[in-house]
């Protein structure tokens, strides 16, 4: 599969617009109707009302995804770039616990604060992809480490512990204005939505309509011949990666002033469940294509499906088996189709 | 003059009404002996033996209660997963929240907004934080591990010696009122010596591992104490691979019942004792019988479960009289 070059190639090869292919570029989407059906047909019903529909329930739902889901927008850039980002969820606690201890422990404003928590997470990701880079290291095994570091490093900030956050003036407390975070706009839309929403609409301009989504795009689907045409391939590849930081460190600072604490141990597992939501959207785990949206979709989708399982009591077991099940189906629809448009070249 | 009289017999008897309704509202919306309930309870996660522990406590005991349904809901041990629970709890309409807080502050605005919005709110084991919640059932996690090292330091090592500590998770509160608990209660003795501590995130393997290392480095340890019964397991399996399971006095915490769980250790001789970290979960049903089925108007706020010391003296009786 790595051989055959380029899916910026698949996709000019890929001109027989069967309702197939196009179904399966929209998988996620698809899925996401699909799992809505599937949450009003089974929902519990109260005095006549659909539950799974009530705006409490929804905002739930976007509620429960938004710090994966602004993970996973970062991680579409990455993966599109044929890379991938194991550090995001440990990333995300060393965020929260600085942010935390900053606001608390050490008494910085709020600017301040949210400044040194982006540049930790952007420059930290930076770092990750110029080793990946300069020295040759999979961006697997370089992110893996990275990983090992963030939690380490959050242990240290936090003293091995947890941090409250309380809101107020004086030492020991953070500015009451952090804590809109966890907000909900008329008491229904929750902000911590807001801030994915804003990001993905950026992200989604960012990769379909700029000069540098092109240029990821290119790198991802053959590194060799983006180079020959003048990209800056390695500042690309590195941008990636300060890009995924990007994301962590605001999702890190949405943790913490969503749930007002900071604990080093939070975050862990969440890259796995972003990577799932972009698979699902049908982004090429080989890179080179890719759909903003698709990652949206799949991680509104991931959500909205474990709401619909918790709502009618399904067990623990039985919706990490549906989860599993669906993220196979999504790989699968991908390889099946667009192994089909490899085979005809 | 009628007028007068009957105007004040009606504010009077309306201020009655409202004296009545502040001082014996039921702590319940809906309660009384006819309806159906439905208890969501909210697990911090499933993975560890002694939450596991709870759980079946939980459904064991519910069965009592024929007007009770209990649903039982796993956090995942992730603060973000355990606020969608209960959230979706709400969504359901629960007619009582049970909830283990996996952490006490990012679960409390979530906790808080059902307590205010009428769903009577028992908490297990762990407090959210501020006041806004029905009431608690648990055990203090400090007390216990004082006892355990008050114990320990009389009756294990009264002429003193090395011992060791390994701890849960490091930032997991239970993990620093343990270890902080402990280390106060072997104070009591001064002729014992700490020699080594280290965390083991509550796992059997990580103990093993770690108690090793400890061995090695302080060959004359004579007693460990582990924060949880996995972890007493793993210094037990480290102590026997180097030949000192006869030197080394082990310490477990929870107290677990079955074939794999602490009091059978402590039958079999393996370890010295382990205190039961107890599951409140008797307590908890009685509780929410009270709220639901008596439509009490008020409840203890705090319930302490207290630790019951599991030693040679009664480990094996404990052991026989198990139904699980």
């Amino acid at each position: 599969m790595s051989t055959t070059p380029t899916s910026t190639a698949t996709a000019a090869v890929r001109p027989r617009n069967s309702l197939l292919t196009y179904l399966v570029r929209f998988q996620s989407l698809l899925g996401l109707v699909l799992v809505v059906s599937a949450g009003i047909m089974f929902s519990p019903r109260r005095h006549g009302h659909i539950l799974f529909l009530a705006p409490d329930n929804v905002a739930n739902i976007i509620r429960s995804i938004s710090e994966t889901g602004i993970l996973s927008l970062g991680m579409t850039f990455v993966i599109i770039a044929a890379g991938i980002d194991l550090s995001v969820g440990a990333v995300l606690g060393l965020c929260s616990v600085l942010t935390a201890t900053l606001l608390v422990n050490e008494g910085w404003g709020l600017w301040s604060t949210l400044s040194l928590v982006v540049a930790t997470g952007v420059i930290f990701g930076a770092i990750q992809g110029a080793i990946s880079t300069k020295f040759r290291i999979q961006a697997f095994i370089v992110t893996l480490a990275g990983l090992q570091v963030a939690r380490g490093l959050s242990l240290i900030a936090s003293n091995n512990s947890f941090i409250n956050i309380n809101y107020g003036t004086g030492p020991g407390n953070a500015p009451p204005a952090f804590g809109i975070l966890g907000e909900r706009i008329g008491g229904v839309f929750p902000v911590a939505t807001l801030v994915f929403l804003v990001l993905a609409v950026v992200a989604a301009f960012l990769l379909n309509n700029t000069r540098y989504g092109r240029y990821v795009v290119a790198v991802g689907g053959n590194e060799k011949a983006a180079r020959l045409s003048g990209i800056p391939v390695s500042a690309i590849k590195i941008s990636v990666y300060a890009l995924t930081g990007f994301v962590a460190a605001i999702a890190g600072i949405v943790h913490a002033g969503q749930f007002s604490f900071g604990s080093p141990n939070d975050g862990a597992g969440y890259e796995l469940t972003a990577i799932a939501a972009v698979v699902i959207g049908g982004t090429d785990l080989f890179g080179g294509a890719g759909s903003m949206i698709g990652t949206i979709a799949g991680a509104v989708m991931l959500g909205a499906l474990a709401n619909i399982l918790q709502l009618n009591d399904v067990s623990a077991a039985m919706q990490l088996l549906a989860t599993g099940a669906i993220i196979v189906v999504a790989a699968a629809l991908q390889t099946y189709v667009v192994g089909r448009g490899v085979s005809a070249r | 003059m009628k007028v007068v009289l009957q105007t004040t017999l009606l504010v009077a008897s309306a201020a009655l009404a409202s004296g009545a309704w502040a001082a014996g509202k039921p702590l319940a919306k809906e309660c009384g002996p006819n309806n159906d309930y439905v208890i969501g309870f909210s697990q911090a996660n499933f993975k560890e033996p002694y939450r596991e522990h709870v759980n079946h406590e939980l459904e064991r005991l519910v069965k009592n209660y024929p007007k009770f349904k209990l649903v039982i809901a796993d956090g995942q041990a992730t603060v973000n997963t355990q606020v969608s629970q209960v959230e979706n709890f709400m969504t359901q309409h629960v007619d009582l929240l049970m909830i283990s807080p996996f952490e006490a502050a990012p679960l409390t605005p979530s906790v808080s907004a059902a307590y205010k919005a009428g769903v009577p709110v028992i908490e297990l084991d762990r407090k959210t934080s501020g006041d806004n919640y029905t009431a608690f059932v648990g055990g203090d996690n400090r007390a216990i591990a004082k006892e355990a090292g008050e114990w320990a330091a009389k009756t294990l090592l009264p002429d003193g010696g090395e011992a060791a500590i390994l701890e849960g998770l490091p930032s997991s509160s239970p993990a620093i009122e343990r270890l902080e608990g402990f280390k106060a209660g072997i104070a009591s003795n001064p002729k014992i010596k700490l020699v080594a501590v280290q965390p083991v995130d509550w796992m059997e393997d990580q103990a093993v591992t770690v108690f090793s290392a400890m061995l090695q480095a302080h060959p004359d340890i004579k007693l460990v104490y582990t924060s949880n019964d996995l972890a007493a397991a793993g210094a037990y399996i480290a102590a026997k691979q180097a030949g000192k399971a006869d030197q080394v006095k082990i310490i477990g915490t929870d107290g677990l019942p079955g074939p794999s769980g602490g009091i059978r250790a402590v039958a079999d001789g393996q370890w010295a004792a382990t205190f039961t970290y107890p599951t409140g979960a008797a307590q908890a049903l009685e509780l929410a019988k009270k709220i639901l089925i008596d439509c009490a108007t008020e409840v203890p706020r705090n319930i302490l479960v207290p630790t019951q010391r599991i030693d040679q003296a009664n480990a094996k009786s404990l052991y026989g009289k198990e139904k699980f």
